[in-house]
């Protein structure tokens, strides 16, 4: 099956994209970020203040990392997770809250954003979030593998890496 | 398993560096990254120790450009090879499309490998899956070694049955680092195609 990382298109995107924008706006926070658990970046935005972000491929790998480490030492525990993840540097902040099993929710923040803030208005993203993930979403949109699609790829896969000997 | 961003119009793929601690899985990431042109690879994350050790993973997104208007993604990660970091390897194998298993040829790593992929098995095993399901290419490196093994031994051992893809390769040379990672490719697009 192709796994549609959370089930996130059409208009449920749109409703999430303004949600985010919404999230920057009331936080303060520089940049906000929905990762997939395997580390790909599913929906991102950014302040327009905020100066151009580091690698959101690195940022997703690290913080689907990181969050799974955690959770891997909670287990150890007996525990189901632990409940607040937060990071703080001298210059920046990061919160992160789940979305569902296979997503995160994650605000970045500079020294202009109130921790308090930031945190009340991620949570209630979260939720908002979860909302439109629950409703009906119509008909996923799907991809048509041809033999267009094939030969593209073959192409493009000796194009990156040299062809075939 | 392959993640498909239907709004950002991307298709992400995870292929997984497997085996046993030095057989030279973080050399092939290193040298895919000096290899590959500037607009079609991102940043090398390495989590490793002082010594250069893989503590939790290598990491390079590679872009292979755009099909029937999706951009196309591979994620390569290693893992820690040594034995005792075995929850970071589960960790890292969630959601994996691809693997490459890299052997090593040096005689007294034979039963290493023969662990490594029986720990692969295993920790597949935990998330449902099963080496069947996965795509799967075995690159058996450093053949440069003077005492190397002859491939066909390592290869009775890895695969007694014969049904995988073997190449031989000198990671460190940039020799057989390709190969395996363009078979490995093809397979995961052609098995995302069957399961649509
Ligand atoms: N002789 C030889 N050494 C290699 C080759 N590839 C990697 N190495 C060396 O093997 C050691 C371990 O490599 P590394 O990539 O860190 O292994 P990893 O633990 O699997 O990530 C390093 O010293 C490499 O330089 C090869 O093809 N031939
Ligand atoms: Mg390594």
């Amino acid at each position: 099956m192709l796994q549609p990382s959370l089930e996130l298109y059409g208009e449920s995107f749109e409703k999430v994209d303004a949600l985010l924008d919404d999230l920057l706006a009331k936080s303060h926070a520089q940049y906000v970020l929905i990762v997939d658990l395997k580390g790909f970046v599913i929906a991102h935005n950014k302040a327009l203040w905020a100066p151009k972000p580091p690698s959101l491929d690195s940022l997703a790998t690290l913080i689907a990392s990181n969050y799974s480490a955690n959770l891997a030492i909670a287990k150890l525990f007996g525990e189901t997770g632990f409940k607040e993840m937060i990071q703080q540097g001298d210059r920046v902040g990061m919160y992160v809250e789940e979305l569902d099993e296979t997503a995160l929710l994650v605000t970045l923040f500079d020294t202009t954003a109130a921790l308090g803030r930031v945190k009340m208005f991620t949570k209630k993203a979260v939720t908002e979030i979860q909302t439109i993930l629950s409703e009906n979403k119509g008909e996923a949109p799907t991809m048509n593998f041809d033999e267009n699609w094939h030969n593209s790829t073959r192409a493009l896969i000796d194009g990156l890496f040299g062809p075939s000997k | 398993m392959s993640t498909i961003n239907f709004s950002a119009r991307e298709i992400n793929f995870k292929i997984v560096y497997y085996g046993c601690g030095m057989s030279g899985k973080t050399t092939n990431l290193k040298k895919i990254y000096e290899s590959i042109p500037g607009t079609a690879k991102g940043e090398l994350v390495s989590l490793a120790t002082e010594d250069e050790r893989t503590l939790f993973f290598d990491f390079l997104p590679l872009d292979l450009g755009q099909v029937n208007g999706f951009k196309t993604r591979f994620h390569l990660y290693t893992v820690p090879g040594q034995v005792f970091y075995n929850s970071s390897r589960k960790l890292i194998l969630r959601g994996v499309d691809g693997i490459v298993f890299v052997a090593d040829s040096a005689p007294n790593r034979l039963r290493a490998n023969a662990e490594s992929l029986r720990n692969l098995r295993d920790n597949l095993t935990e998330y449902g899956l099963s080496m069947d399901e996965i795509p799967y290419v075995v690159q058996v490196n450093k053949r440069d070694l003077p005492d190397a093994l002859p491939s066909d031994m390592i290869k009775k051992v890895l695969d007694p049955s014969g049904k995988t893809q073997f190449f031989d390769a000198v990671a460190a040379k940039y020799i057989g680092v390709t190969e395996p990672l363009k078979a490995v490719s093809q397979l995961v697009l052609e098995h995302l195609a069957q399961k649509a």
